[in-house]
C-alpha cells in the first residue's frame, strides 16, 4: 500500500495572512500526505490553521509558499479556471451544513458536479443513482434538501464529494452541526468510503469523531505537532498497549 | 459546444426552481417584461389582422367585378393615373392655362360586352329621431353578385322595390331608427322603407343609406331644387365586370378617354414603377418614403424600445441582483463543487433567461387570446373589420425575444458581480466591501460631457433637433451610468442626520448595486418627465402670448351659411334658450343672385357674389394683383424695401383684429348691439351707423371721396374670366359713405358693418347669417353640451364659437406624465425597499436586540423608499431640465431665423413682433416630483410595513 | 462492586456454574475487564456468604451451580437503580502527574500533555475501530445480538470516557497557555517580546512517515 501514489501532498506550505503588524501566520511548514483508503483527521484549537489547511488544499485559497499537489497536478500554480475543472473532477467537499444546493433534489445535486464538467444530464444522473444507491442513500434521491433530515444532507454530500472519478474528501467540520448519533453515521460512511479506496481528510475539534481516522494530525499555531497512526483492532483486544 | 449546453442545462434548472420558490420576486419582474410584449404583441397582431391582402382590399373595395371606371373630372382628355387608379392628372402640361374641368361619358370608354353596374353615391338630410342627420346616400344595387364583399348584409333583407332602402348598423344607431322605420329626407315628400341592415367591413363607423339605382338620388335632388337650393353633388363609379379583366395597358388605353380606372388584375400584380408615367411626371413622384426618413423612424423606433428596455431593465436588475445576493452561499458551493466563474454567470443569467422566456411565452399568448377575445372592440375601434386572423410568427418571435433579451440584460450584473466573489467569500458569507466599479463613472461622465457637448452645439449652432435630442439622450445615459457616483456623495451628507434615516442613508449608500439601478430608474422616468413638462410648459406660455381671442372674453358667435340661412332663426334661439345671454346681436350678410346659394358664389345657375372694392391706391404694392405672365409682385422689390413696407407702409401692415368672419371684406349687416357685444367703445361709430353709414375698420378699404364701395357680381363666369386677365370684375357698384372707427378698437374679423336699412338703402339684398352674443357669465360646458346636441339635430353646419381665452390642451398630457413619473418613482423605490428591507433582516433583529422600539422597522423602511426615491428625483429633475433649455433655445433660434427670413421676402405682415420663445420651468410639476413624490413614496412603504417584519418574511422565501 | 452485581445480573437468567460465568461475563464486556476463574470463585462465596446466591445442585458434568436469592435480586435492582457513587473519586494518575508537571523545572507540560493526548486518542482510534465493526454486526443482526448491543455500550462508555480525558487534556491545554501568556506580559516587560504563546518545540514524530 505504500507503494501507492499520494491523492493529495502538502509540501512545505504556508499561508500569511495580513501583512506587517496584522500579520498572521495561519499556516507555516505544512507536510503532509493522504493515501488512498485513508482518512487523515485534523486536530487542534481553534485557530490552529485547520481550515485554512483545507482550503488550500481543495483550491478555493492559495498559500502564501509551498505546494499542493493533488493526483500530480501542483495546483498552486494552476488558474482559476483550471482549479475549478479540479474540484470538478478531483476534489470533493463537505462542509458543516448547508451544503446542498435548495433548488435541486438529491440525485441532481450528486450529478451537479458532472453536469458541469460537461456530461450529459441523463448519464450524470445515473452516475449520482449508483453512488447514493452504494452509500445506502437510494431513497433520498429525489427529495429536495429542506426534505431530508441533517444526517441525511450530509451523507449526501459525502455522495456528491464522490461522484465520478473524485477520490479526494475534504470534510470541514461534517458533523458541527449534528447530534452525536447522526454524526456518527456520517463519520460511518466517510468511513466506509475510504476502506472502499478513497482518501479523505477531515478537520473536526471532537476527539471522538477524529477516532474515526486512520490517522489523526495536530496541528498547534499553524504548524503540526504531532501525529498517531491507529493499531491493529485486534492488539486491543489482547490486552496489549501499543505505541505508534 | 456539447459541454457548454450541458452545464448551461444544469444552471438553468437551478434557476428555474429558484425562479419557482422565490414567486413573489419572480412574479414582479415577470409582470414588468411581460406586460409591455403584451401590449406590444396585442398590437402587432391587431395590426396584421387589420392589413388586408391586396385579394380582400379587392374584393371590398370591387366585391366580384374586374374594375371600377370613375370619371377624372377633365372633360375626356388623356390622363396618367397611378396603378391605384387613386391619383390621376391630366397627360399634357397645362401651366397657366385654363385647366380643363368638366365631366365625360364613362361608359363610352366601358368595353363592349363587360357587365356594368352603376355605383352612385351623394348626401342627403335625411330625418331621424332626433333631428336632421346628413347621410350619403348610395345607389348600389347590393344584390347583385358582382357586389358581393362591398357590403355585409346584418339583418332583413336588400332592397327589392323603389320604396325600400337598407341602411349600416352605425346610421341606424345615430338616427334611433331600425329595421321596418320610414325614412324620409328634409324637402323630400317621398318616404321608404328600412328593410335591412349592413355594414362596409372596412368603415364600419359610417352612416350610410343603400337604395336601388335611380330610386332616391334624382327624385331628391329635383325636390330640393324645387324647394330653390342647389341640388347636392352626386359621384358615379362603375363596377365593370369582363372576362379577362384589365391589364396595366388596357388601364392605360382607358386612360386616354379621361376614364381613371381601378382595376383588380393591376392593384394584385402592380407594375414596376418605371411603367408607370405619372411617377415621371414632376411633384408626382411615388409616394414612398425617402430611405433617410425610414432611417430616421426606425432610428426613434430603436431608441424608444432601447429606452423601455433600459428602464425595464433597471428596474429589475435589482431584483436579480439581491437573488444573487440571497443565493451566496448556494453559489459558493457551486464553486466548491468546481463550478467555474462562466457556471456562477451562467446560474444568475439563467435567471434573467427563465423570467425573460416565461414572460415571452405568458406575454404572446396572453396576447394571442386577449386579441381574439377583443376581436369586435378592437374591429369597432380600428373602423374595419379585420380580414383573416394573422399571426406572423415571426415577428411574435422577434418581440418575444426582446422580452428574453430584456430578462438577460437586466441580469448580466448582477452575474458579473457575483461571479467575481471568491468562492471563500460567498461561503463563509463575508461581506467583502466591494468597491464600485471606477470604469463606469468614467465613462458615464465621458458620456455627459460628450452629450452635453453635442446638445450645446446643436441649440447654439444648428436648429437641428435631433442634435439636441441626441445630445441630451447620450447625456442622459451618462447621468445613469454616474448614478453610483452620485448616490456614493449623498452618503457624505448623512452625518447629522437621526437614527432612522442615517440608517437608510447608510444602508442605501453601501449597497450602491442594489440601490443604482432602482435610482436610475427613477432618474430616467423623473428626467424624461421634466424634460416634457419644461418643454411643454414653455410652449404652453408661448402659445398663451400668442393667443388671439376671436371674440371679447366669454361672449359667443354663431354662423349659418347654409341654405339661404334657414335655420338661423332656431340656431338664434337656441343659443338663446341654452346660454346666459345678455345681449343678443343678430347679423345678416349681403347676398347676390337667389337666396339658396352659397355665400362664395358657387351653386350653380342664378348665383352670384359681392365683392368689397379694395382702391387701387390703397393697395399694399406687395400683395398686388398679379398680371398674367408679370409674376410674383413682391419680387420686383428688395429684401429691405420690402421689410420697410412691411413695418411702415400702412396699407401693408393689416390687421384683422384677431378674428376672422367668413364673409368677403368682413362685412356684416347689424346694429349698434354688434358693437356692444364686440366691445366696441365708440360713440362715434354709433352714431353713423344711425346716420345711415357703413362703419368701418380697415382704412384701405375706404376710397378717396370717403366711401366704401360694394360690387354685386351676378355672371360669375365672366368675373373670373376676367380675374384671370387681371381686370375689375363686371357687376353693379354701389358706394356707401363710410365712417372710419379711430385705430386701437378691435373689431373680431368685423371690418365692416352698416343697419339692414342702409343696406335695403343701397340696393343690397340682405340674408341672415348669425348673431352675436354677450354672455352674463362664462357658459358651463353642461350648457355648451346641451347646445351642441340641439344644433346637432337641426342638420345643418353650424358655426359655433364661445370665446374661453387661452385653454391649454396639453395639461391633460402633463398630469398623466407626471402621474406616469410618479408611479414608477414609486414602484422604483418600492422595489429597492422591498429588497433593502430582506437585506436588512439582520440588522433590524440587532436593532431590536439593542432595544430599539418596533416601529423602527417601519420608519427605517419609510427612509429607505424616500431616500431612493429622492435622490432619483433630486438627479432626474436636474438631468431633465437642462435638455429642455437646450431645445427650447433650438425652437428660439429657429423661430428667430423664419422671422428674419419672413421680414426679408415680405411674407410676414409684422404685426406679431420678433419671436417670443420664453423658457419657463414648471414648477408646480418641479414640485410635486420633488417633493410629494418621495415623501409619497415614504408614507407609503411606512404605512404597508409591518411592525413585525411579515413583508421581509415573504420576501426572503 | 461491579463483579458482584455483574454476577448477580448474568445468574438473574438462571442458574449457572463458575467458569460459565466468567465466559459469559468477558463476551459481555469485550474483555475490557478480564477476571480470572479465582476471582469467579472468591466473589461467588461472598454472595452466598451474604445470602444472595446458594448452591443449586449439579449439571450433568457435575460443575457446581449457583442461582440467585430473592435478596439477591433485591440487590441487583438496588444497584441498577442506584447512581454510580462518585462522592469518592478515583484517584487519578493522569491528574496527580499534571499538577506535579506544573512548576517541575525541565519538564514541558505542554509536551506531556501532547503525549498523554496521542496516547489516548490513539486508543480511541482503536476503540472506534472496534465500535465500527461492532456496529456492522449489529446492524447485520446476527444471533448474539444481545451480547453485541452490550459489548457496542461497553466500547461506547470507554470511547466517551477516553474522549472526556481528551477533552479534559485540551482546556488544560489552552489555561496553560493563557496562565503562561498573562505570566510572560507581567515578567518579561524589559525582555523582547515573545510569541504571543510559548514556542512548541514539539519534536513528535515526522510525518507522514510511510502511512500504515
Amino acid at each position: 500500500m505504500s507503494a501507492q501514489q499520494p491523492v493529495l501532498q502538502l509540501q512545505n506550505l504556508a499561508r500569511v495572512h495580513g501583512a506587517g503588524a496584522t500579520e498572521v501566520h495561519a499556516l507555516r511548514g505544512i507536510d503532509l500526505a493522504v493515501y488512498p483508503g485513508e482518512l487523515v483527521a485534523v486536530m487542534g484549537p481553534s485557530g490552529s490553521g485547520k481550515s485554512t489547511l483545507l482550503t488550500i488544499a481543495g483550491g478555493l485559497d492559495t498559500p502564501t509558499s509551498g505546494r499542493v499537489i493533488v493526483e500530480d497536478t501542483d495546483i498552486t500554480t494552476a488558474s482559476v479556471k483550471e482549479l475549478a475543472a479540479l474540484r470538478r473532477r478531483s476534489i470533493g467537499y463537505v462542509f458543516q451544513d448547508y451544503n446542498l444546493i435548495p433548488a435541486l433534489t438529491a440525485a441532481e445535486n450528486v450529478a451537479l458536479p458532472r453536469e458541469l464538467d460537461g456530461t450529459s444530464a441523463r448519464k450524470a444522473r445515473v452516475e449520482a443513482l449508483k453512488a447514493l444507491e452504494e452509500m445506502g442513500l437510494g431513497h433520498l434521491a429525489d427529495r429536495f434538501p429542506d426534505e431530508m433530515s441533517g444526517g441525511q444532507q450530509q451523507r449526501v454530500a459525502i455522495a456528491r464529494a464522490l461522484v465520478g472519478d473524485r477520490r479526494l474528501v475534504l470534510a470541514d467540520e461534517p458533523t458541527g452541526a449534528l447530534d452525536s448519533e447522526t454524526g456518527e453515521s456520517v463519520l460511518a460512511l466517510l468511513r466506509s468510503r475510504c476502506d472502499a479506496g478513497a482518501a479523505g481528510v477531515l478537520v473536526t475539534h471532537e476527539p471522538r469523531f477524529a477516532a474515526w481516522a486512520d490517522r489523526v494530525v495536530f496541528l498547534r499555531d499553524g504548524a503540526i505537532v504531532d501525529q498517531t497512526v491507529r493499531n491493529d483492532a485486534e492488539s486491543l483486544l489482547s490486552g496489549q498497549v501499543a505505541e505508534a | 459546444m456539447k459541454t457548454w449546453l450541458h452545464s448551461w442545462r444544469a444552471a438553468i434548472r437551478i434557476a428555474r426552481r429558484d425562479a419557482w420558490r422565490s414567486k413573489g420576486r419572480s412574479a414582479l419582474v415577470l409582470a414588468m417584461i411581460a406586460l409591455p410584449i403584451l401590449g406590444v404583441s396585442a398590437l402587432d397582431l391587431t395590426y396584421r389582422s387589420s392589413e388586408l391582402s391586396p385579394a380582400e382590399r379587392v374584393e371590398r373595395s370591387m366585391g366580384a367585378a374586374d374594375a371600377i371606371f370613375r370619371d377624372a373630372q377633365v372633360e375626356g382628355v388623356p390622363i396618367l393615373q397611378d396603378p391605384q387608379g387613386e391619383m390621376h392628372t391630366p397627360a399634357k402640361d397645362y401651366k397657366d392655362q385654363a385647366w380643363p374641368n368638366g365631366r365625360t361619358d364613362v361608359t363610352k370608354a366601358i368595353p363592349a360586352g363587360s357587365t356594368v353596374l352603376t355605383d352612385r353615391s351623394g348626401p342627403a338630410k335625411l330625418t331621424t329621431v332626433h333631428g336632421l342627420l346628413t347621410t350619403e346616400v348610395r345607389e348600389l344595387k347590393a344584390s347583385d353578385p358582382i357586389t358581393r364583399g362591398i357590403t355585409t348584409l346584418l339583418s332583413g333583407r336588400y332592397p327589392e322595390k323603389t320604396d325600400e332602402v337598407m341602411a349600416t348598423s352605425h346610421f341606424l344607431e345615430a338616427s334611433g331608427l331600425s329595421v321596418g322605420s320610414t325614412l324620409s329626407a328634409r324637402n323630400f315628400d317621398r318616404t321608404y322603407r328600412i328593410v335591412g341592415s349592413y355594414e362596409l367591413p372596412d368603415a364600419l363607423a359610417t352612416a350610410q343609406v343603400n337604395a336601388l339605382p335611380g330610386a332616391f338620388l334624382a327624385p331628391y335632388a329635383k325636390a330640393v331644387e324645387k324647394s330653390g337650393l342647389p341640388a347636392p353633388g352626386t359621384s358615379t363609379a362603375y363596377l365593370v365586370k369582363k372576362s379577362g379583366g384589365f391589364t396595366w395597358n388596357t388601364v392605360q388605353q382607358i386612360n386616354t378617354k379621361g376614364v381613371a380606372v381601378t382595376s383588380r388584375a393591376v392593384l394584385l400584380d402592380p407594375p414596376a414603377e418605371s411603367e408607370v408615367p405619372l411617377y415621371a411626371k414632376d411633384g408626382w413622384g411615388s409616394w414612398d418614403s425617402s430611405p433617410g426618413a425610414d432611417a430616421a423612424e426606425l432610428a426613434a423606433v430603436a431608441t424608444v424600445v432601447g429606452l423601455a428596455m433600459l428602464e425595464i431593465c433597471l428596474l429589475a436588475g435589482p431584483a436579480f441582483a439581491v437573488g444573487a445576493r440571497r443565493s451566496r452561499r448556494q453559489l459558493g458551493l457551486v464553486g466548491a463543487n468546481g463550478g467555474a466563474r462562466s457556471h456562477i454567470r451562467a446560474i444568475v443569467l439563467s435567471g434573467g433567461l427563465v423570467i425573460g422566456v416565461a414572460a415571452a411565452v405568458i406575454g404572446t399568448v396572453l396576447a394571442v387570446i386577449l386579441t381574439l377575445a377583443l376581436q369586435p372592440v378592437l374591429e369597432d375601434v380600428m373602423n374595419q373589420r379585420f380580414g383573416a386572423f394573422d399571426v406572423r410568427p415571426l415577428e411574435l418571435l422577434g418581440i418575444a425575444l426582446l422580452a428574453v433579451l430584456t430578462g438577460l440584460l437586466a441580469a448580466i450584473v448582477p452575474a458579473v458581480t457575483a461571479s467575481r466573489q471568491t468562492v471563500l467569500a460567498s461561503l463563509t458569507g463575508r461581506r467583502g466591501v466591494r468597491r464600485s466599479s471606477r470604469v463606469l463613472p468614467l465613462i458615464g461622465l465621458a458620456a455627459v460631457l460628450l452629450g452635453g457637448a453635442i446638445a450645446l452645439f446643436g441649440s447654439l449652432a444648428t436648429e437641428s433637433f435631433v442634435i439636441v435630442a441626441g445630445g441630451s439622450a447620450i447625456a442622459e445615459l451618462g447621468v445613469v451610468a454616474m448614478t453610483p457616483a452620485l448616490v456614493g456623495l449623498f452618503g457624505r451628507t448623512g452625518r447629522w442626520l437621526p437614527l432612522s434615516p442615517r440608517l437608510a442613508l447608510r444602508d442605501a449608500v453601501r449597497n450602491r448595486g442594489r440601490t443604482a439601478p432602482a435610482v436610475a430608474a427613477v432618474l430616467a422616468a423623473v428626467a424624461g418627465t421634466v424634460a416634457v413638462s419644461t418643454f411643454m410648459a414653455s410652449s404652453e406660455a408661448q402659445h398663451r402670448a400668442a393667443y388671439e381671442a376671436r371674440l371679447p372674453y366669454g361672449a359667443v358667435s354663431t354662423f349659418v351659411m347654409e341654405e339661404g340661412g334657414r335655420d338661423v332663426p332656431a340656431v338664434r334661439e337656441a343659443v338663446q334658450r341654452h346660454l346666459p345671454v345678455d345681449v343678443r346681436a343678430d347679423v345678416e350678410r349681403v347676398s347676390v343672385g337667389k337666396p339658396g346659394c352659397d355665400p362664395w358664389g358657387g351653386g350653380g345657375q342664378g348665383c352670384g357674389r359681392y365683392e368689397v372694392v379694395l382702391p387701387k391706391a390703397n393697395e399694399c404694392p406687395l400683395y398686388a394683383t398679379a398680371l398674367p405672365g408679370a409674376g410674383d409682385p413682391s419680387e420686383k422689390y428688395t429684401p429691405d424695401q420690402r421689410r420697410k413696407m412691411i413695418t411702415e407702409d400702412w396699407r401693408c401692415s393689416q390687421s384683422s383684429g384677431g378674428g376672422w368672419v367668413s364673409v368677403d371684406g368682413g362685412l356684416l349687416v347689424g346694429d349698434a348691439k354688434v358693437l356692444q357685444v364686440l366691445g366696441v367703445d365708440d360713440p362715434g361709430a354709433v352714431k353713423a351707423l344711425a346716420e345711415g353709414k357703413i362703419v368701418s375698420f380697415s382704412r384701405a378699404q375706404i376710397d378717396k371721396d370717403g366711401t366704401v364701395g360694394i360690387k354685386q357680381v351676378t355672371d360669375i363666369a365672366a368675373a373670373d374670366k376676367a380675374m384671370e386677365k387681371g381686370l375689375p370684375a363686371p357687376g353693379k357698384l354701389s358706394s356707401v359713405p363710410a365712417y372710419l372707427v379711430p385705430e386701437g378698437q378691435k373689431s373680431y374679423g368685423v371690418q365692416l358693418l352698416m343697419t339692414p336699412a342702409t343696406a335695403k338703402a343701397a340696393g343690397l339684398a340682405t340674408l341672415p347669417a348669425g348673431a352675436y352674443f354677450s354672455t352674463e357669465r362664462m357658459p358651463g360646458t353642461e350648457e355648451r353640451q346641451k347646445l351642441d346636441g340641439e344644433l346637432a339635430k337641426l342638420g345643418s353646419n353650424v358655426d359655433l364659437h364661445v370665446e374661453q381665452g387661452f385653454v391649454n390642451d396639453d395639461s391633460l398630457f402633463l398630469i398623466a406624465l407626471a402621474v406616469f413619473a410618479g408611479l414608477v418613482t414609486i414602484g422604483a423605490a418600492g422595489i429597492a425597499t422591498g429588497l433593502a428591507q430582506a437585506d436588512a433582516e439582520a440588522d433590524l433583529k440587532t436593532l431590536a436586540a439593542v432595544g430599539a422600539p418596533p416601529r423602527v422597522r417601519r420608519t427605517l423602511s419609510g427612509f429607505q423608499c424616500g431616500v431612493v426615491a429622492a435622490m432619483g428625483v433630486v438627479l432626474g429633475s436636474a438631468a431633465g431640465v437642462l435638455p429642455a433649455i437646450g431645445l427650447r433655445l433650438t425652437e428660439e433660434r429657429e423661430a428667430i431665423g423664419f422671422y428674419e427670413e419672413a421680414i426679408r421676402q415680405g411674407w410676414d405682415n409684422g404685426l406679431s413682433g420678433p419671436p417670443y420663445v420664453p423658457i419657463v420651468i414648471p414648477w408646480e410639476t418641479l414640485a410635486g416630483l420633488l417633493v410629494a413624490v418621495p415623501l409619497g413614496a415614504a408614507l407609503l412603504a411606512a404605512l404597508v410595513t409591518r411592525s413585525r417584519g411579515a413583508l421581509a418574511r415573504r420576501a426572503a422565501t | 462492586m461491579s463483579i458482584r452485581h455483574g454476577l448477580l445480573a448474568l445468574l438473574e437468567r438462571g442458574p449457572r456454574y463458575g467458569s460459565q460465568l466468567r465466559t459469559e461475563f468477558e463476551s459481555r464486556t469485550g474483555s475490557t475487564w478480564p477476571l480470572n476463574v479465582g476471582q469467579v470463585y472468591t466473589t461467588l462465596s461472598r454472595l452466598e456468604r451474604d445470602g444472595m446466591v446458594a448452591q443449586d445442585g449439579e449439571d450433568a458434568a457435575g460443575h457446581a451451580l449457583y442461582a440467585i436469592t430473592d435478596s439477591g435480586r433485591a440487590e441487583l435492582r438496588a444497584w441498577f437503580e442506584k447512581p454510580v457513587d462518585r462522592t469518592s473519586p478515583a484517584r487519578d494518575e493522569l491528574a496527580i502527574k499534571l499538577a506535579m508537571a506544573v512548576g517541575a523545572p525541565n519538564v514541558d507540560i505542554r509536551d506531556v500533555i501532547q503525549s498523554q493526548r496521542h496516547h489516548t486518542v490513539k486508543a480511541m482510534q482503536d476503540y472506534t475501530r472496534l465500535k465500527a465493526q461492532a456496529l456492522v454486526t449489529v446492524e447485520n443482526g446476527g444471533a448474539q445480538e444481545r451480547d453485541d448491543v452490550a459489548w457496542l455500550l461497553v466500547l461506547e462508555q470507554l470511547i466517551f470516557q477516553t474522549e472526556a480525558e481528551a477533552r479534559w487534556l485540551d482546556h488544560c491545554e489552552s489555561r496553560l497557555i493563557r496562565l503562561s501568556a498573562t505570566a510572560a506580559r507581567t515578567t518579561d516587560t524589559r525582555t523582547t517580546p515573545a510569541a504571543p504563546a510559548p514556542a512548541a518545540p514539539a519534536p513528535a514524530t515526522p510525518p507522514a512517515a510511510g502511512a500504515r
